[in-house]
């Protein structure tokens, strides 16, 4: 038994035990191989189906302001970057909220196994090792080759805030955000990147599972179901679905912490963090900011500095 | 005093000044006969480009005002008018005033402008200094209220050839008319008003350079007047704001500022400091170089550089260190004709050390001071005014605007020279005092418009009325009129289409009325020209047919259509079609709004009991408004308590304890003494302030008057050693006879302790003249005494330089340091020895100082940041109060109900602060007369479904006007703040807030319709 | 722009660019261009909002979504708001869809933003100019935004 998941469960056991939580929000074993699912443990009998391991993939604070309650929760540093931004925009309470926090290495990139071998029928994690599966053969992985491309370039692997910390802590260079993926995209050609993004937006479907996903998209009416005003005429299309990513993405903006969920959430894998990182990258070079690295920082949009980089205007 | 009060009051002067004080009144309950000697309103104002320290494009920042002062229902304002007689005394005057014909009918003119382009007559532009030409026919300046024309009688040829011969002469104005307004027959007429009060602020004149020969005005091309190049630079100017000489169309790359040029002049006696010219000239020379799109170089040739004023010091050090503007401590002896025909100028001045350079500019400035006008000298003596010797009027002492007449007060330039924000808040002051004087007949001689019931038209089907203008050929001309009626008739909604000949004419408002109740409309769309100019009239025609004016809309079909389309008429038609859809699609789903009430409690709370909040609590109870005053100090005055004599000589402690006496036997003052602040609750009209000692204050107002701090010197072994001693120390050691100061033989002042500093970057204002008047009165008791002043740049602004003067003529010496030079202090033995670097001899003197003292910085008050939070007002970096804005609303917090005065404002001299009390106390009340607190109504509201609570609204929110309710998890719009910039809706993720009259509905509904 | 347009060979094509204009600044500031007569490109259909910091960035994207061939978005200059800040909380959300769009391929000058002040009639008649001049030379709106069938699925 690993040390970390033996700690997750004693300390939730813990806390139900002592009634200092109601509930617990963690990780158990999904029923698809590679793929852990929330799970909600109410009394200390569950605690043993937590786990903790590189397919955590989910954000779990996308549940915490919907888990009425005291509740402990189980977060990786994207997680406690998304509980950061919650606080500040007033959707959780802290004194409801346990955290126990948990540095993380990084999540599996399911979709980028997947390809090479088919569905993945069965898979085992061992010593950085993972050993699939799949409809389309067997394959050994290390795991730093099939790393989530949002844990790559991720600069918080260890929770912004916690009550406890579970096991080590992760060393994280200090150097400045690195936006290699996004230069990249950025170093082509207006029409390379606009042929690039209709091919996604035509992949999307309007399944909302990118929404859904995200720990930050809690609206009571997204503006996409609106009725009044409609800002989409209904049909699903390129160019209606570039108004809802844009749209979702600039409500994101100054928010988004970069955790990756939406993407992995994609049925249809649209690359929609092209998007996201784009504007986490404007934000960060324009106003320096990051989003949900303290409880006491503001979303980027709701603040401003009389100094702020005009290079957007007209040169007249 | 007459017993038979008038409540009206007289204003001579529509500057900024005169509009302010117009404004307040006439909010306040008094019916304002305003004067003005041109043909607009406006003032100097208009005229300059930026306006410093913010940058603030002058005219954006005075237009809303001309608005609204221009349509005031109180207000009735006459140009090309001057007062010829008055007589009467304090309470009622009677007031002869002589208006010139304008030629041109007020009522019936449209400002199309169609006069003006006819007219074949070309003069000097007074408005453009004579840089550009304008009409015989002319309007000052393009926004000008009153938005109609007018015609120069010097000049027109009908006026001058043909009217005393009864030849039709030219006459081209009258056929270009097509609204009838012009009259050549028109004459001067004399009318009497009955007032209760004179505010009299009829401006200055800028001072004559041509006077000064050596500086080559009016010989040399390249040499202009600072008002001069305000007009090069702005966008309306006569070169469109392209930086360009006026003689040449060169575009300058070296250009140069001569500070004083007719100010710190004994020799012209104009010894006086005019107070505003080292800051415009730096602004002018930083917004040259941000102007010009190649490198301008910039330099200032100055004496002292005198930038006192709130923030100043920052904008001179970013022009310095950042922008790059030079900056000469000099004297300049001539400025010539360069010799090699490029028609540059060319200056030869002597550095401090001595030496003599000469160097040659594309272009000169002369920054010239500020003199009293003709019309000025001409209002005092009809008045019997008591004038200084510089012909400004004189105030009494400590008063802030009270002439030496009774009833009759005076604000901006006329007592002397001023910026913009101390002439704004000296009109507020008067107003504040004419109210005081008139409190009791407030209200009986201003009039409310009744109105027909209101038409519910909610739930009806939407009828819209659209009404297309030709502003006889101004749009007729270009668009096609009728095919746009044409069209609007196939538009959904609609229910009628006409045209107009003037849409704004009085049988167009008949017409349009008569057909709303006729064709039972109830949307209406008029296109025409803007509705910054048009929309409030045409409300009101809709308000007379019992529509709710929001069920309106404008397109501007002239301004932004015709007049910018002229040659390309058909597209010119599209365009007009496209904004008559846009207005049709907005006005249709207009819903109607109404002006949200809410109550006002006539109680003000002042806190703070030094002089700024005795002198607010007095002017308020004057006006007739309970006042509770909160000190939480255990007794009255404030720092005053500790001065002996103000600037001017007055005895501060009589002074003192006057206004003690004052607000301590005021029945409208209810005293809080010694006693501090808990809590503060609310908003404009309902504020609740519960005080330590758990009594609760209920008030509608509150001033924020409490004072700043000394900062106590670490340096100068101030501490130490008992010689070394603060200006105020200094004062009280005089006034109490201490022997440290009676036996003393050298005095050492040092100025700047604590200011100009990085910890304290701006300047304390007051410290020059205090040393002065301090070393002044040690010089003329001890004739015998050395008295050194060490400075580093001497700020004895406006009339202070007197003081300057009388001290080096009679033997105080004044030696300059520099900032990285600060003179040394030290001990030997028991012995004080100050050493300083003298700049003129260049190399350190040793003085042996009896006395120190140290000009310490004025620092801001501890509490503010208490009352920062309670408030929710915003402090400035160094923690002094910023008002809701720099040039006019200096007395202001962007918080509605708010108010502040003195020290915690910004260091400033006591008779500042007296002006700047009563200007608060006269903002105050004008929020207080008011029976209700009223807001338009087009403010934000919520969709409570859909809140989430995050408070984006919240943070975006600069008027603070809404919350997030955390108990119901919602947002929650203070309507008596809401200031209706809709800030809040466009950051809205959720779309749950939005606002009355521009929702995401109707934008997206007119993009859809694009 | 739901209609369709048969374009004849010799007509020369006009954009049509929605413009957002504050009340105090730029839309008194082309008023002023109107009272100098100034002449410009009559392309522009201008929504007065109070002030820019009313524009929700959902306009542009709609805007464009809608087939406008460009967007003109206009302000007071930092420091001159009518209501102290209302600018500044726009111009970062202006600065974000700029780069945003034109990270999607948008071209960058398809979507225009600038201060104009009260005072700056020349200016504002300069700047519809050069938008004209440059959402001209993109040509018609049949990017990102448009589906050339104009509905259902996918082109």
């Amino acid at each position: 038994m690993n040390k970390i998941i033996n700690d997750i469960r004693e300390t939730a056991r813990q806390l139900l035990a002592e009634g200092k939580v109601d509930v617990v929000i963690g990780y158990e074993k999904g029923s698809l191989p590679l793929k852990a699912t929330p799970c909600f443990v109410h009394s200390s009998e569950g605690v043993d189906s937590l786990i903790w391991d590189e397919t955590c993939e989910n954000n779990l604070a996308t549940y915490v302001a919907k888990t009425p309650g005291k509740k402990a929760i189980v977060a990786k540093g994207c997680d406690s970057r998304a509980l950061a931004v919650l606080l500040q925009e007033n959707q959780i309470v802290r004194d409801d909220l346990y955290i126990i926090g948990v540095s993380c290495h990084g999540v599996i990139d399911q979709r980028k196994i997947g390809a090479e071998v088919g569905e993945i029928l069965e898979a085992s994690i061992s010593d950085g090792k993972i050993s699939v599966k799949g409809m389309e053969g067997d394959k050994e992985y290390l795991f730093t080759e099939v790393k989530d491309a949002t844990c790559q370039t991720c600069r918080y692997p260890n929770p912004v805030m916690e009550d406890l910390h579970i096991g080590d802590t992760i060393e994280v260079s200090q150097e400045a955000a690195a936006f290699a993926d996004v230069e990249a995209l950025e170093s082509k050609s207006d029409s390379e990147r606009q042929e690039y993004f209709k091919e996604q937006m035509s992949k999307c479907i309007r399944c909302y599972a990118c929404r859904n996903a995200c720990p930050l998209c809690y609206c009571q009416e997204c503006f996409v179901d609106c009725n009044s005003p409609r800002w989409l005429t209904g049909g699903v299309n390129r160019a209606e679905n570039l108004l809802f990513q844009a749209g979702r993405v600039m409500h994101l903006a100054g928010r988004c912490v970069d955790c990756g969920a939406c993407s992995r959430a994609c049925p249809q894998g649209v690359d929609i963090r092209a998007l996201n990182r784009k504007m986490t990258k404007d934000v960060y070079v324009m106003y320096n900011h990051e989003s949900g690295i303290s409880e006491e920082g503001k979303p980027a949009l709701n603040e401003y500095s009389a100094n702020d980089p005009e290079q957007f205007l007209v040169k007249e | 005093m007459s017993q038979n009060k008038i409540g009206s009051v007289l204003i001579v002067g529509a500057g900024i000044a005169g509009i302010q004080a117009a404004l307040d009144l006439a909010e306040s309950g008094y019916l304002v006969h305003l004067v003005e000697e041109s043909s607009a309103i406006g003032g100097t104002m208009p005229m300059l480009d930026k306006t410093f320290p913010t940058n603030d494009c002058s005219m954006c920042i005075l237009s809303p005002k001309l608005v609204e002062c221009g349509r005031h229902l109180n207000v009735r304002t006459y140009t090309n008018s001057q007062v010829v007689k008055t007589e009467g005394e304090a309470g009622n005057f009677k007031v002869t005033i002589k208006q010139k014909a304008r030629y041109i009918d007020l009522e019936k003119c449209t400002g199309c402008g169609a006069c003006a382009e006819a007219c074949p007559v070309k003069v000097d532009d007074e408005f453009n200094q004579g840089l550009g030409k304008r009409k015989a026919a002319f309007k000052q300046y393009s926004q000008a209220f009153p938005n109609a024309y007018g015609i120069d009688e010097k000049n027109c040829l009908y006026q001058t050839r043909g009217k005393a011969k009864g030849k039709d002469i030219c006459l081209k104005c009258v056929k270009a008319c097509q609204a009838g307004a012009i009259d050549h027959q028109m004459e001067d007429k004399e009318f009497e008003v009955e007032v209760g009060s004179m505010i009299l602020n009829p401006g200055f004149k800028i001072f004559d350079a041509s006077r000064l020969d050596y500086y080559g005005y009016g010989k040399i091309k390249s040499v202009i007047t600072s008002l001069e190049f305000e007009r090069l630079l702005s966008a309306s100017g006569p070169f469109d704001g392209h930086l360009v000489r006026p003689f040449d169309q060169k575009e300058p790359q070296k250009i140069a500022w001569i500070q004083c040029v007719g100010s710190r002049n004994a020799k012209i006696n104009n010894n006086y400091c005019s107070g505003v010219c080292c800051m415009y000239a730096i602004k002018e020379a930083v917004i040259a170089k941000e102007h010009s799109h190649i490198p301008v170089d910039t330099t200032i040739f100055y004496m002292d550089m005198r930038t006192p004023g709130k923030d100043f010091e920052k904008y001179y050090n970013n022009a310095k260190n950042n922008q790059g503007v030079n900056f000469i401590r000099s004297r300049v002896y001539e400025v010539t004709e360069a010799k090699d025909d490029s028609g540059d100028a060319c200056i030869r001045y002597s550095t401090e050390d001595g030496k003599i350079c000469e160097d040659q500019f594309d272009l000169v400035v002369l920054s010239v001071g500020l003199e009293p006008g003709d019309s000025s000298k001409e209002l005092a003596q009809m008045l019997d005014l008591k004038v200084n010797k510089f012909g400004f009027a004189e105030l009494e002492p400590l008063s802030g605007v009270n002439t030496s007449k009774a009833g009759v007060f005076a604000a901006g330039a006329f007592s002397g020279p001023r910026d913009i924000p101390e002439t704004v808040m000296q009109a507020s002051a008067a107003a504040g005092a004419a109210s005081a004087l008139l409190s009791d007949e407030r209200g009986t001689l201003v009039s409310e418009k009744e109105y027909p019931p209101e038409l519910d038209v909610v739930g009806d089907v939407i009828r819209t009325g659209v009404f297309i203008c030709h502003c006889g050929v101004n749009i007729g001309g270009v668009v096609d009129v009728p095919s746009v009626v044409e069209y609007a008739k196939t538009l959904p909604t609609v229910a009628y289409a006409t045209d107009k000949i003037y849409a704004c004419s009085q049988d167009a408002q008949a017409s349009i009325k008569a057909l709303i109740s006729e064709q039972k409309l109830n949307r209406i769309v008029v296109s025409s020209c803007s509705p910054r100019t048009h929309e409030p009239l045409f409300q009101e025609t809709l308000k007379e047919a019992g529509l709710n004016a929001h069920l309106f809309d404008m397109a501007n079909i002239r301004d932004q259509c015709s007049w910018v389309h002229m040659h390309e008429p058909e597209k010119a038609t599209e365009k007009a079609k496209d904004l008559t859809k846009l207005a049709i699609v907005r006005a249709s789903m207009q819903q109607p709004v109404q002006p949200i009430f809410m109550s006002m409690n006539h109680t003000a709370l002042v806190i703070g009991g030094g002089v700024a909040g005795m002198t607010s609590a007095v002017s308020l109870a004057d006006q007739g408004y309970e006042v509770h005053l909160v000190e939480k100090d255990n007794a009255l005055g404030g720092v005053a308590r500790r001065f002996s004599t103000g600037f001017r000589g007055e005895d501060m402690k009589a002074f003192v304890a006057g206004l003690i006496d004052q607000v301590s036997n005021h029945p409208n003052i209810k005293l809080h003494v010694g006693v501090g602040i808990k809590d503060v609750g609310g908003f404009l009209g309902n504020f609740t302030t519960t005080l330590e000692n758990g009594e609760q204050l209920a008030h509608g107002v509150a001033l924020l008057t409490i004072g700043g701090q000394e900062y106590k010197p670490k340096e100068y072994l101030y501490g130490q050693d008992d010689r070394v001693m603060t200006q105020i120390e200094m004062d009280e050691a005089i006034y109490n006879h201490d022997p440290k100061v009676d036996n003393a033989k050298n005095f050492v002042f040092i100025q700047c302790v604590g200011s100009r500093s990085d910890e304290n970057p701006y300047c304390s204002r007051t410290c020059c003249t205090k040393s002065v008047k301090l070393a002044l009165k040690v010089k003329k008791k001890n004739p015998g005494a050395n008295v050194f002043v060490l400075y580093r740049d001497m700020r004895t602004y406006g009339y202070y330089e007197e003081d300057y003067e009388e001290a080096r003529r009679i033997g105080i010496i004044f030696v300059r340091y520099s900032e990285n030079a600060k003179p040394v202090l030290s001990k030997e033995a028991d012995t004080l020895v100050v050493t300083v670097t003298d700049h003129v001899l260049d190399r350190p003197i040793e003085i042996e100082a009896d006395l120190v003292c140290l000009a310490a910085a004025i620092k801001a008050p501890a509490d503010g940041k208490k009352l920062s939070k309670w408030f929710k007002i915003p402090l400035n970096a160094e923690g002094f109060f910023l008002e809701a804005h720099m040039k006019l609303r200096p007395v202001d917090f962007s918080t509605d109900g708010v108010f502040m005065a003195g020290i915690a404002h910004s260091p400033k001299n006591m008779e500042e602060v007296v002006a700047q009390a009563k200007a608060a106390a006269g903002r105050a009340g004008v929020a207080l007369s008011q029976d209700q607190v009223e807001s338009a109504g087009l403010n934000a509201f919520v969709n409570k479904r859909k809140c989430t609570a995050c408070g984006t609204c919240e943070a975006v929110c600069s008027a603070k006007a809404v919350t997030v309710d955390m108990v119901n998890r919602v947002a929650v719009v203070n309507d008596a703040l809401c200031k209706g910039c809709g800030a809040c809706a466009s950051s809205c993720r959720c779309g749950a807030i939005s606002l009355r009259g521009c929702t995401n509905e109707q934008i997206v509904e007119m993009l859809n319709s694009l | 722009m739901g209609e369709i347009q048969v374009e004849t060979e010799n007509k020369k094509y006009e954009p049509k660019i929605a413009a957002f204009l504050c009340n105090w600044c730029s839309y008194a500031g082309a008023d002023l261009a109107g009272v100098g007569r100034i002449q410009y490109p009559a392309t522009i259909r201008t929504i007065r909002v109070p002030c820019s910091g009313r524009i929700n960035p959902l306009y542009v994207l709609k805007a464009m979504a809608n087939g406008a061939d460009g967007v003109l978005v206009s302000g007071c200059h930092p420091g001159d708001c009518h209501y102290i800040s209302g600018n500044y909380v726009a111009r970062r959300k202006f600065a974000l869809i700029k780069s945003l769009l034109n990270h999607v391929g948008l071209e960058e000058d398809r979507i225009s933003f600038s201060w104009v002040s009260a005072a700056e009639g020349g200016r504002f008649a300069e700047v519809v100019k050069g938008v004209t001049e440059r959402v001209s030379a993109l040509g018609p709106n049949n990017g990102i935004f448009k589906v050339v069938d104009g509905g259902a699925a996918d082109e």
